[in-house]
């Protein structure tokens, strides 16, 4: 006990050992390094306040598109070239897209970070765009699509069960975009979000590891701190109305064995706001589907044998709201209705029994100590503080959540479960498995 | 307690001078070879300890028991049962791992550097008192059976399987290290009993530790934990069966997907093979370097066919597997095809650019700092080391032998190892009217 007493009051310097160092420029450019001369590497990533949820109807997959046309040739540099000389420096390099965020990086010797930081100024000011570069690309994500979608029934049905959830906040479209959309766009729409979209106001640049601040701020301001200054648009957050009763959705597809999920629109972090709210979401979730002795896996995998794997999570750092969600993978369809009553009870349960003392400090521990552990990865360091920046957190905030973790109560847990993890709000989805002859 | 410190050592990675951190060097009274990186930057600890127990050593038909002995040791102990072990473990924010591979099982431990003690008291718990509760046998198999049925809907998985089967038949790597329902079913108590005894002993076992901990630290804390494991393996860690070649096949699995899974493979390289960097090499040329790969350029760069195709070879033992992937839309399957057996026979007949070799070199070389950029990737550097015998200046080694593999050696590679007709080509996916 005294050393977890121990833990929680040092707290905030474990997870945030290194501090911040800030710049920002004219142009709206933002620029954030975390100096760690541990290894004489460096994480370079450049965070653009643009995902799945800026593209318009009929469009969906855009932003995604984007992200791999930036491998396509700029003005100075040809279609491959970029990741061929990321690769000859001995570094890699790759992107990603989520609905609030697209993120190119790259791991690189520190002594590159200069050139790297260069190279991405220059292909996100001078990017080509052209039309046979693109009508390949749309092949590759359509492969993709296919890859991680079509050909795989447990996301194919995650993927319907958002659409089904949600009516109006864009959660609902799936980030690598509906196949239908991803065969009507053009190198046109691909411009259009170019112009909207790519602008120095949407750009965050983060740096971690074995460099100098002084030097970095130099190179980002001869560089993205060069280009000139446009308007940044509002980005697109609409509000969800909340759910009006249980919803139901039945897939079947060529499978082995079912799956049921149900997923429920939650609030998110807004730092000063609902601290506490989300805080006790967030040990709520843990105290169910986090560790070893999680809820779920003791009560439906363990005990009553009604799933043998099973998972919740709640990602506190969206923007607008998240699907909370909980899956159980199942032996046979005929498990389905025993384990679905058997998953509300233990909700309800969580609603109208405390937590136990150890029980809250276990989750409380273990969310402190994966943040520890993931400072030991620079790629999810500065993946952390970029997230944080561009949802309009705020890096400097994420003690603030620490804090606010350490401070949940039994009484908080309850008061949220019995709020938000209720039959009435969620909407569930089983996998009946065809055959796969 | 025999304790050996090698120095500091420096690395060039590419142009750049740097310091690469030492490994320190102890073996315990018991035989246990213990290796150790410190790094001090963040309150933690990584290890991992490795055993020859991998799944080479699953009986006959009973595939996926080395697996199942690794989830057995994880899952409780002879004074925990698995409910008071894992709220134990939680409240200590303990993570303990555990696995098997084709030659090796590994029980891993990652903790805040406060709670250290307290999960080494974990992890020679699990692994000197293992509880052997037949109940929980019967719902970890019934949970991995379900898995492995689960893991059929993958093409990936299936893949797998027919390559293993391929290249190894009844040679001990032959099938999958997680095992099928089938073999998965057949396991009992005895087949764990058996393997335990035989294979989980100190002499021939590495453990790869890197954190917040120094040697000094570290030894007494082992040696009081683990004073009581004793004895050396039935058989060496080092023993191995050779895997010899097999008739080249050709095969479609069909499934209900829109994307046909092609899989190559071929026998590839054992750690002792005097070719390993050679091939090393010409991997990451062809496939096992990402976007600087020939395949990757040419089936994706050049007519957008895949998302990823990619190659790799995985040095074991005896020599391991060498495999090439792709996924494309099943009516394009064949042009795929074609398109991987041009690059291999191009390459086979020595067309490789010089200029290319030499950036493939620069990423191999370049890359190994990020290889040492966390904890939990330098212990399973540090414990391949160890348990291959490697030296252990095996890195600095490693990138100076790859700046020496010249043309001539990755087109001899290249002429033995990539000639199309050599490789097995298994292909999943739908058939007739549906490709």
């Amino acid at each position: 006990m005294r050393l977890f007493l121990c833990l929680l009051c040092c707290l905030p310097s474990i997870a945030q050992a290194a501090s911040l160092q800030r710049a920002s420029f004219d142009n709206g450019v933002q620029l954030v390094v975390e100096e760690d001369h541990a290894s004489p590497v460096a994480m370079v990533q450049i965070w653009l306040k643009v995902g799945g949820r800026d593209e318009v109807p009929g469009k969906t997959g855009l932003a995604h598109v984007f992200e791999h046309m930036m491998f396509k040739g700029s003005k100075a540099l040809k279609a491959g070239e970029h990741s061929k000389t990321i690769s000859a420096m001995g570094g890699n390099d790759n992107a990603f897209t989520s609905t609030d965020f697209t993120a190119y990086f790259e791991t690189v010797p520190a002594a590159k970070v200069k050139q790297v930081i260069g190279m991405e100024a220059e292909r996100f000011a001078h990017l080509r765009l052209a039309d046979e570069e693109f009508q390949k690309e749309i092949k590759v994500i359509m492969e993709e699509r296919r890859m991680r979608t079509e050909d795989d029934p447990n996301s194919h049905m995650f993927e319907e069960l958002s659409a089904a959830a949600l009516r109006l906040h864009p959660y609902r479209n799936p980030v690598i975009g509906w196949m239908q959309d991803l065969q009507r766009l053009t190198i046109e729409d691909v411009r259009a979000f170019y112009q909207l979209h790519y602008i120095p106001g949407n750009v965050t640049v983060v740096v971690v590891g074995d460099v100098d601040f002084a030097a970095v701020k130099k190179q980002v301001a001869r560089t993205f701190g060069s280009i000139k200054a446009r308007p940044t648009p509002a980005r697109f957050n609409p509000q969800e109305p909340a759910p009006l009763g249980a919803k139901r959705m039945d897939v079947h597809l060529p499978a082995k064995l079912p799956i049921m999920a149900m997923v429920i629109p939650v609030p998110v972090w807004q730092a000063g706001v609902n601290d506490k709210e989300t805080a006790a979401l967030s040990v709520a979730t843990y105290a169910l589907a986090g560790g070893r002795s999680a809820l779920m896996q003791q009560q439906l995998v363990d005990q009553s044998r009604l799933a043998f794997s099973v998972d919740a999570g709640y990602d506190p750092f969206g923007m607008g709201l998240d699907l909370w969600y909980a899956y159980g993978a199942l032996r046979d369809v005929k498990d389905v209705d025993a384990f679905q009553t058997a998953m509300w009870k233990l909700m309800t349960q969580l609603a109208q029994q405390p937590l136990t003392t150890e029980q809250l400090h276990t989750a409380q521990r273990n969310i402190v100590a994966s943040e520890v552990f993931a400072r030991d990865s620079l790629y999810l360091r500065a993946k952390r503080i970029g997230r944080m920046e561009t949802v309009g957190i705020g890096a400097d905030h994420f003690d603030d959540w620490l804090n606010a973790v350490r401070q949940v109560t039994a009484e908080d847990v309850q008061k949220v479960v019995k709020q938000y993890l209720q039959p009435r709000r969620a909407t569930t989805g089983i996998l009946y498995p065809e055959s796969m002859q | 307690m025999k304790h050996i410190i090698t120095g500091l050592w420096l690395c060039l990675l590419t142009s750049t001078a740097v310091a690469s951190p030492a490994i320190e060097e102890a073996k315990l009274d018991n035989g246990l070879r213990v290796l150790l990186t410190e790094a001090h930057h963040v309150p933690m600890v990584a290890m991992q300890l490795v055993l020859p127990a991998g799944s080479r050593f699953d009986p006959e038909e009973k595939g996926g028991t080395a697996s199942l002995l690794a989830a057995m040791l994880g899952d409780h102990s002879a004074k925990h049962d698995h409910a008071t072990w894992s709220a134990w473990l939680d409240s200590e924010a303990v993570k303990l791992g555990s696995g098997a591979s084709k030659d090796t099982m590994a029980l891993s431990l990652t903790v805040l550097r406060e709670a250290l003690p307290q999960g080494l008291n974990m992890l020679s718990e699990a692994l000197l008192q293992p509880g052997w509760r037949t109940k929980r046998l019967t719902i970890l198999q019934q949970d991995a059976i379900a898995a492995a049925t689960k893991a059929q809907e993958s093409a990936g998985t299936r893949a797998a399987e027919y390559t293993a089967h391929a290249l190894y038949g009844s040679h001990p790597y032959g099938h999958r290290t997680g095992g099928s329902m089938a073999s998965l079913h057949a396991i009992n108590m005895t087949d764990l009993h058996q393997l335990y005894d035989a294979q989980c002993k100190p002499q021939g076992a590495v453990l790869a530790v890197s954190g917040d901990i120094t040697m000094k630290e570290l030894l007494p804390l082992l040696e009081t934990k683990l004073h009581d494991w004793q004895g050396a393996p039935t058989t060496a860690a080092g023993t191995m069966i050779k895997a010899t070649k097999r008739p080249v096949h050709t095969q479609h699995i069909v499934m209900p997907t829109t994307q046909m899974l092609v899989q190559f493979s071929r026998l590839g390289i054992a750690r002792s093979d005097a070719d390993f960097f050679p091939v090393l090499v010409l991997n990451h040329l062809l496939g096992g370097s990402g976007f600087g790969s020939i395949l990757m350029e040419e089936v994706r760069e050049k007519r957008g066919l895949v998302y990823g195709v990619y190659s790799y070879v995985m040095p074991l033992l005896a020599r391991g597997p060498f495999v090439i992937t792709l996924q494309t839309r099943a009516d394009q399957a064949d042009k795929a095809v074609q398109v991987v057996k041009e690059q291999l026979q191009n390459m086979a007949e020595g067309h490789i650019d010089a200029n290319r070799l030499d950036k493939t070199k620069g990423n191999l070389t370049g890359g190994f700092a990020q290889r040492m950029d966390s904890n939990r990737e330098r212990v399973g550097l540090i414990a391949m080391i160890g348990f291959y015998h490697l030296p252990l200046n095996y890195l600095q080694q490693w990138t100076k032998r790859i700046e020496s593999v010249n043309l001539a050696d990755v087109k001899r590679a290249a002429k033995h190892y990539l000639p199309p007709k050599q490789w097995n080509i298994v292909q999943l996916g739908p058939v007739g009217e549906n490709k």
